[in-house]
């Protein structure tokens, strides 16, 4: 490995200065030393039978001055797991949260462009973001159940949309739906593959489950609004390898339900569970889009090729 | 530095630590002397076991002096193994050298009479003591002076230079120290700083005797600190449980429950049974002629409904701003004036909520001071209170439940009343708790809003009154409510009977004192109570 590392670095310095040589003063290098290549626009051009269930079309986000994801154009089948790779700060996290608009909720981001669920632009105005983010559930980075029973957790959004009627209220006027929430309980439990682990003690505090456990409570929880699109910010990486492996099942078995978008940052698992890979790179840049075996065995993009073989980033 | 090695595992204790565990106990004790001297449970004059109580201090301070500069000695001539640094550094230099300095001065203006050149020696010692502890190695440095100190103070007891009948009028000041104070006072701290050394001397010197030496020094402060708070409920207690519990009669007896008239026999059917009677004048009754025992059933009445009005008032109010400041209002220069004008509302004298409650709000509530004017005026006291703890209990909910609830498409406002809320309650609870800890025991403003007669013999009548629902418009009469008449209070009782002069009855104020105590107390009990059930709800 010591031997490679080091041909990378006199590489890279030797076509620095190559790039320095070729720039004016005023000239910009960039920051990981490699030459500014020209993303072309075939390499992110991916074509799939079928309606897209996502279409982002010259998609830009800024955080203040910071010019997050700039115009990025891709379209992601249903029912599929599409993978976004790239190094930290490429824009692939940002990019996730602008599917069901969370970026809203940052004050300083600005977005520009078109995103649209099923053909229906979702940042028009007149935009329902209650019936969007039903549609489009997001699983975070680290597990974030709420502090409250594993029952309370799952029929949590069901709860607040209204789907599920439960409480005092409900129970006088003798429209409590209990079994009904115990049959979405458990549906959501098994498809998130919990269930059989916290089946004798769904009134017990989500807190008290482990890391593995909790972040699959929260894919259940998920799943308990019945989404269309499933948005996945990392959700393996705050976990150990058995519980990775088990996320990386269930997203799998998933797919063939739902549309899953998973932001990665481990490539292998990207290769493993993807059938369609999106690389963004410094910057911002949707560099290369495609079959995840085409981006993994035979990349277009020179930056890709050194970013997946493990030459930057 | 010293080339003997410690073994890893001590399997018997060494000389030293024998040596410094016995100086440790030693100080310690003399430091308990000093307190219990200091608060008069054993008088300085007093004999004990038929050795005057100052001898004894002297005697125990001159074995300790003895002991920690013998200690200090041994380490330095290598009798005993230590590990000591090379100096004992500038800290304990500092405070020996002004201890020093104060040391100097008294003993230069008193022992040796010097009228304006008491600077001089006070520089002297203080140079003298600062030197003495930075520039010898440290088992030296840092035994010396509280050594001396010891031994210095043990002597002038045992000499009777400071003994029992001593006194000094400090200088134009007038105030006069007296030996009651100064030998305790003396024992106490020459104990403090002998214990300090010994605990060092006990480990060694060194970092690990450093360590130690710290460790005995917070320990003592938060035992002090303990014992002050226990000293001081203990005090109330004891001087006011005789009082609160005078005349206390309870008994069983049989006494017909409820009777009927059956019509098959024609008679009424009585039906009896047993019955506790319970009477304890102190709680039950309020300031009469007729009373045997007077007591202070209207003052608890009082503070019960103004506890309970000011958080009715208060909590929604703060909450709800807590939750638009931190929720809602965007984070800039409006909530920066609002923090910084709810903190200073927060530090504002009670006095003036009272003078502003008298002269705004008594005039618009039926020109009398009245119980609901002295619950508005400490809801306006809890308000910033429960603003500041709320705000603070909401701020360190995590985004990730609220990042979490948005992502599953629940409004905001949902997300706050089921999720952050929720999360936040043990804390807000917290702030509730400070606060009614902080108004039930507030005197100034009810002094001027609530209260008018200080020994009412009648408890206000809040809920039950004069109110009662009528067939007209608008159905419902009072002619009296006691909500708008004044009331008296526990923390104004106390006032009053205290400043009471010629009719100054003590024992009535102590036990007012201690019902005001378990009124608190009992407040902190469901507070805590609550808090604790929140939490456990949260992560059990």
């Amino acid at each position: 490995m010591s031997e490679s590392s080091l041909t990378d670095s006199e590489m890279e310095t030797g076509e620095l200065d190559e790039s320095t040589a070729g720039i004016d003063a005023g000239g910009s290098t960039t920051t990981d030393g490699e030459t500014e290549e020209e993303v072309q626009a075939e390499w992110t051009d991916y074509s799939f039978d079928g309606e897209p269930k996502i279409s982002v079309e010259d998609l830009d986000v800024w955080y203040g001055d910071d010019h997050a994801i700039q115009s990025v154009s891709m379209d992601i089948p249903e029912e599929s797991v599409t993978a976004l790779i790239g190094p930290s700060g490429c824009g692939k996290s940002t990019f996730l949260r602008s599917i069901n608009r969370m970026n809203d909720r940052i004050n300083i981001a600005r977005t520009d462009g078109r995103v649209a669920i099923d053909g229906q632009d979702i940042y028009q105005d007149g935009t329902d973001l209650v019936e969007l983010r039903k549609r489009v559930g997001m699983v975070f980075q680290s597990p974030n159940p709420f502090p409250k029973s594993i029952r309370d957790n799952i029929a949590y959004g069901p709860r607040k949309h209204g789907d599920i009627e439960r409480g005092l209220l409900a129970r006088l006027l003798g429209r409590d739906e209990k079994a009904e929430e115990d049959r979405l309980v458990e549906r959501s439990l098994r498809q998130a593959a919990l269930w059989d682990e916290v089946s004798d003690r769904l009134d017990d505090n989500a807190i008290g489950l482990s890391g593995g456990q909790q972040q699959r409570l929260c894919i259940a929880r998920c799943l308990a609004v019945d989404p269309e699109v499933i948005l996945m910010d990392e959700p393996a990486s705050a976990l150990d390898p058995v519980a990775t492996s088990k996320i990386e099942d269930l997203i799998e078995e998933l797919s063939e339900d739902y549309t899953v978008v998973v932001v990665t940052h481990n490539m292998q698992q990207a290769a493993r569970i993807s059938d369609q890979t999106a690389v963004f790179l410094t910057g911002g840049e949707l560099v290369e889009y495609g079959d995840t075996d085409q981006i993994f065995e035979n990349p277009e993009s020179q930056r890709v090729e050194d970013y997946i073989t493990g030459k930057f980033g | 530095m010293s080339t003997d090695t410690r073994a890893l595992v001590a399997t018997e204790s060494s000389t030293l630590e024998l040596a410094g565990g016995g100086l440790v106990a030693l100080s310690l004790l003399l430091v308990v002397g000093g307190l219990v001297g200091l608060f008069g449970v054993v008088p300085v004059g007093a004999t004990v076991a038929g050795v005057p109580f100052a001898t004894l201090l002297g005697a125990g301070l001159l074995v300790l002096g003895a002991g920690v500069l013998g200690i200090g000695a041994a380490s330095r001539t290598g009798l005993v193994a230590t590990d000591p640094s090379r100096s004992a550094g500038l800290l304990a230099g500092g405070v020996f050298a002004l201890f020093g300095l104060v040391v100097g001065g008294l003993v230069g203006a008193f022992a040796l009479g010097l009228a304006t050149a008491w600077p001089v020696t006070a520089l002297l010692v203080g140079v003298g003591a600062g030197a003495a502890t930075v520039l010898p190695r440290e088992d030296l440095g840092s035994t010396l002076v509280p050594g001396s100190v010891a031994v210095v103070s043990g002597l002038t007891m045992l000499s009777g230079l400071v003994g029992p009948g001593w006194s000094w009028p400090i200088g134009d000041l007038s105030a006069t120290l007296y030996a009651e104070v100064a030998i305790p006072l003396l024992a106490a701290v020459a104990g403090l700083l002998a214990a300090w050394t010994a605990a060092k001397a006990y480990g060694g010197f060194g970092s690990r005797g450093r360590q130690l030496g710290a460790y005995l020094l917070i320990g003592a402060n938060a035992a002090w600190m303990a014992a002050l708070l226990v000293g001081l409920v203990a005090f109330v207690l004891m001087k006011g449980f005789a009082p609160m519990t005078r005349g206390i009669r309870y008994g069983l007896f049989v006494q017909p429950w409820t009777w009927f008239y059956f019509p098959p026999i024609e008679e009424y059917v009585v039906i009896s049974g047993p019955v506790i009677w319970f009477y304890w004048p102190f709680v039950m009754e309020g300031v009469a002629l007729t009373n045997d025992i007077n007591g202070v059933l209207p003052a608890i009445v009082g503070t019960f409904w103004l506890v309970l009005g000011a958080v009715t008032f208060a909590v929604p109010l703060g909450v709800g701003a807590a939750v638009f400041l931190t929720e809602y209002a965007e984070q800039g220069r409006f909530t920066g004036l609002v923090e910084v004008s709810t903190n200073g509302l927060w530090s504002t004298p009670s006095i003036v909520y009272g003078l502003f409650g008298l002269a705004f709000l008594v005039p618009r509530l039926g020109n009398t001071t009245s119980i609901l004017a002295g619950q508005l005026v400490l809801g306006f006291m809890l308000l910033p209170l429960v603003v500041i703890t709320s705000r603070e209990a909401l701020k360190s909910v995590p985004d990730a439940y609220r990042d979490a609830s948005a992502a599953l498409g629940v409004s905001k406002w949902e997300t706050i009343k089921s999720v952050v809320l929720p999360a936040a309650l043990p804390g807000v609870i917290t702030g509730i708790i400070l606060g009614v800890g902080r108004i039930a025991g507030e005197t100034a403003p009810i002094l001027l809003v609530m209260v008018s007669d200080p020994f009412p013999s009648a408890a206000a009548r809040v809920v039950q009154g004069s109110f009662h629902f009528t067939g007209s418009f608008p159905f419902v009469a009072a002619p009296t409510i006691d909500l708008v008449q004044s009331s008296s209070a526990l923390p104004y009782q106390l006032y009053a009977v205290i400043s009471a002069g010629l009719d100054q009855n003590m024992a009535f104020a102590w036990g007012t004192a201690l019902v005001l105590l378990l009124v608190v107390l009992s407040f902190y009990a469901v507070g805590i109570a609550s808090r604790v059930y929140f939490r456990r709800k949260l992560n059990q």
